[in-house]
């Protein structure tokens, strides 16, 4: 089971410093921090356009976390202005995607994805990733999770704390805005926890788009 | 009872293995000298009466150490378990009565043991007065009834007036799903679930997990399992110690009142920072502890 | 747990597509057999199938079919060509995931070839699949409710069910069947080229021969009186 209580935060890289010299020096933080190093990760997004004959455009969003690895988070622009639609699915979407092809097309070189290590420090999971699109190298995203507690509202100080020892003063004071709006957290049945991935997914999504509206590295 | 005399003495025994063991030895030496026989150069008288003086000697040693043996093993003896008429199953030749004595006798010893250790205890015990209660001595004689027998509907009572005096971040639901204890599931809020164990009116048994972890294990209550996050394995140790704190027979009601409201306080475990050092975390975990009389959250290494 | 080193996901997903992996492809016969001789099949079916102490499966599961096509008239042939999807949920176990499916053109073959064959792909997904679905453009084509009996038989598959319409009121209580008579499937998904399992198929549904008459259905020729 998973849960969603993590803050994504966007780590500028220094100026005459390279992605991998960076991921190096938080990774160093992280240790002295008792962080301990299992694994790694990679979360990916590719967005889909609709074609113009189905009227009114749309674009979903078909990202993937190796957190998850049999689930396809699907989420759709839709036509009608501001709404989402965040949709669960097994790994079998995938297919479905490419047979939708007639309607939906993969825009070029927008596929964006997060890798790099992740640790393990007490109830806390860190993912230290470097964001690429295409070959290009666009910024660093670090995730800080902690497992232990399901209440965003209720651990942000918590979290920011934590994410201050490493991170330094980059962290915001106040917390970011998903967290007050996070409304569907804990529901009683497997959707919920289900859905509740989806609140991590989306902030890896916005973070996404803000790269992809960069040019340069972030 | 049993009279300590019949007892397996320790000292003899050992003092009889001994002995065999040294009788075995001689005789192992008796037949390794024999094996080996004169030797290569037969013929030689003087070697020959040598020989059979060595064997002599050892032939002696052997003697001797038998006659020590059965000395000790007639002090060992001694120890035959006096079962009185129960003893005659012994000759019982019944198949299926064969192994009775044999446990007969092995429940005897137990039995016995029990009597020996416990009254081991009662001395030791009298001796280092360990008291969870200062009031245990002032009042003992009104205290017992109070607390040994409690109906189930009271108790209810009393978690329901503790539980509404809580608050409504609290939800207490009591099962009984072995009989008379009372198991409690208190779920504060969004933040951590326990379960606590009563035995009448007393706590027995406190497990904290988080809020999203699952009690309940194949419809059944999993009361022993711990937590997959370590703030609820810490936030358990400490709950069993604050159980400990608060245990009095004399007020039952007083002591799961103040145990509960306790337990309450850690609705800001995530979000209340430490007293001492105003830190969230320290050594990766938020305050576990809580002042037993103040309530103040406390990191484990700043409590004061 | 992440792996040492994860795949990127769709690296996964075209390795497992290339070493053709995923079942996509669906073997299927199809009958019917009228209510009053079900008892007789469904007798023979749980003497056949395995797990014939326990006996079968029952479902009850309510199939939304949604269709995506262009709306301007500008596009391409493809595009006109309607694109279906069915959603599919169990009623009687409203926790289980919901079912989202695309069924391929079935392929009749020549007459050799024993089975329909359709590709098909099952995807397990969230209750708001609906909500997506109509948002991606879809619109709701047809809808009804099956009611019957899941009988497995190796990787075979073999469902008796009973279609009714979908009451007004949506409630169990105002199912109004169809017709007269159970819809009998058989079907076996497996991955594309494994053209043997539909011996396999045939070989069992000569078994049930007297019973119910299991048969490649042309759906383009039923429709012809139709149009």
């Amino acid at each position: 089971m998973l849960f969603f209580n993590f803050s994504l935060q966007l780590f500028a890289v220094p100026e005459g410093k390279s992605g991998p010299q960076v991921i190096e020096m938080l990774t160093k933080r992280a240790i002295a921090l008792g962080a301990v190093l299992s694994g790694s990760f990679i979360v990916d997004c590719e967005t889909y356009s609709s074609t113009a004959s189905l009227g009114a455009p749309r674009s979903v969003h078909l990202l993937h976390n190796s957190e998850t690895p049999a689930s396809v988070f699907a989420l759709l622009e839709a036509a009608s202005g501001n709404k989402t639609v965040a949709l669960v699915a097994d790994n079998l979407f995938d297919l479905l995607m490419l047979k939708l092809s007639n309607f939906y097309t993969a825009k070029k070189q927008t596929k964006i994805e997060s890798r790099g290590p992740r640790f393990e420090a007490g109830d806390f999971l860190v993912k230290l990733g470097s964001v690429t699109m295409g070959p290009a190298f666009k910024g660093i995203l670090v995730e800080v999770e902690y497992q232990a507690c399901s209440l965003p509202a209720a651990c942000w100080d918590l979290i920011r704390e934590f994410m201050q020892g490493f991170l330094g003063g980059c962290v915001p004071s106040t917390p970011p805005p998903y967290i007050q709006v996070c409304s569907f957290f804990l529901l009683p049945s497997r959707f919920g926890d289900m859905l509740g991935t989806i609140d991590g997914i989306n902030q890896y999504l916005e973070q996404f788009n803000a790269f992809r509206k960069t040019t340069g590295i972030r | 009872m049993a009279d300590h005399s019949s007892k397996l003495d320790i000292v003899q025994a050992t003092a009889a293995l001994k002995s065999l063991r040294s009788l075995r030895n001689n005789v192992g030496t008796l037949f390794h000298s024999l094996t080996e026989g004169i030797g290569l150069q037969s013929g030689q008288d003087s070697k020959e009466s040598r020989f059979v003086a060595e064997l002599q000697q050892q032939l002696v040693t052997v003697q001797s150490g038998v006659k020590e043996f059965e000395e000790a093993i007639n002090n060992v003896d001694s120890v035959q378990v006096n079962l009185g008429n129960s003893g005659h199953l012994n000759q019982d030749c019944t198949p299926d009565a064969l192994n009775l004595y044999e446990s007969l006798v092995t429940s005897y010893r137990w039995t016995d043991n029990l009597v020996e250790y416990s009254g081991y205890a009662t001395t030791l015990l009298s001796q280092n007065a360990l008291k969870r209660s200062t009031l245990i001595h002032a009042k003992r004689r009104r205290i017992q009834p109070s607390s040994q027998n409690v109906p189930p509907h009271t108790i209810d009572n009393v978690i329901n007036s503790v539980c509404r005096s809580l608050g409504d971040n609290v939800k207490i639901e009591t099962f009984r799903p072995y009989g008379s204890s009372t198991v409690l599931q208190i779920t504060l809020g969004k933040i951590m679930k326990g379960i606590v164990v009563l035995k009448r009116l007393m706590v027995e048994w406190v497990v904290v997990k988080g809020a999203t972890e699952d009690l309940i294990e194949d419809g059944k209550i999993d009361m022993w399992g711990e937590s997959r996050y370590k703030v609820f394995r810490k936030v358990t140790e400490n709950a069993n110690a604050a159980m400990l704190h608060f245990y009095s027979p004399a007020y039952p009601e007083l002591a799961i009142r103040s145990f509960l409201t306790w337990f309450n306080s850690y609705q800001s475990l995530f979000t209340s920072p430490c007293k001492k050092c105003g830190h969230h975390l320290h050594n990766l975990l938020p305050p576990t502890w809580r002042d037993l009389r103040t309530l103040d959250p406390y990191h484990e290494d700043c409590k004061p | 747990m992440a792996n040492q080193n994860p795949f990127s996901a769709i690296e996964l997903f075209t390795s497992a597509l290339r070493s053709n992996i995923i079942p996509n492809q669906e073997y299927l016969l199809q009958g019917s057999v009228i209510d009053s001789s079900a008892e007789v099949l469904h007798n023979r079916l749980r003497g056949l199938c395995d797990a014939a102490e326990t006996g079968p499966e029952t479902f009850h599961d309510h199939e939304m079919c949604f269709s995506l096509k262009a709306s301007n008239p500008g596009g391409t042939p493809q595009q006109q060509q309607p694109f279906l999807l069915r959603v599919r949920r169990a009623l009687d176990h409203p926790e289980y995931p919901w079912q989202l499916r695309y069924l391929g053109q079935p392929e009749l073959g020549d007459k050799n070839q024993p089975t329909v064959l359709r590709s098909c792909i099952d995807i397990a997904c969230t209750p708001n699949v609906v909500e997506f679905l109509s948002e991606l453009g879809c619109r709701i084509e047809f809808e009804y409710v099956l009611k019957g009996y899941l009988f497995r038989k190796g990787r075979m598959k073999v469902t008796m069910s009973k279609i009714f319409r979908m009451g007004q009121a949506k409630s169990p209580d105002s199912l109004e069947s169809v017709t007269g008579s159970y819809l009998v499937e058989l079907s076996l998904l497996a991955p594309s080229g494994q053209d043997a399992v539909a011996d396999e198929i045939k070989v069992f549904a000569e078994q049930l021969r007297p019973l119910v008459h299991l048969e490649k259905i042309d759906y383009r020729r039923l429709q012809q009186p139709f149009t």
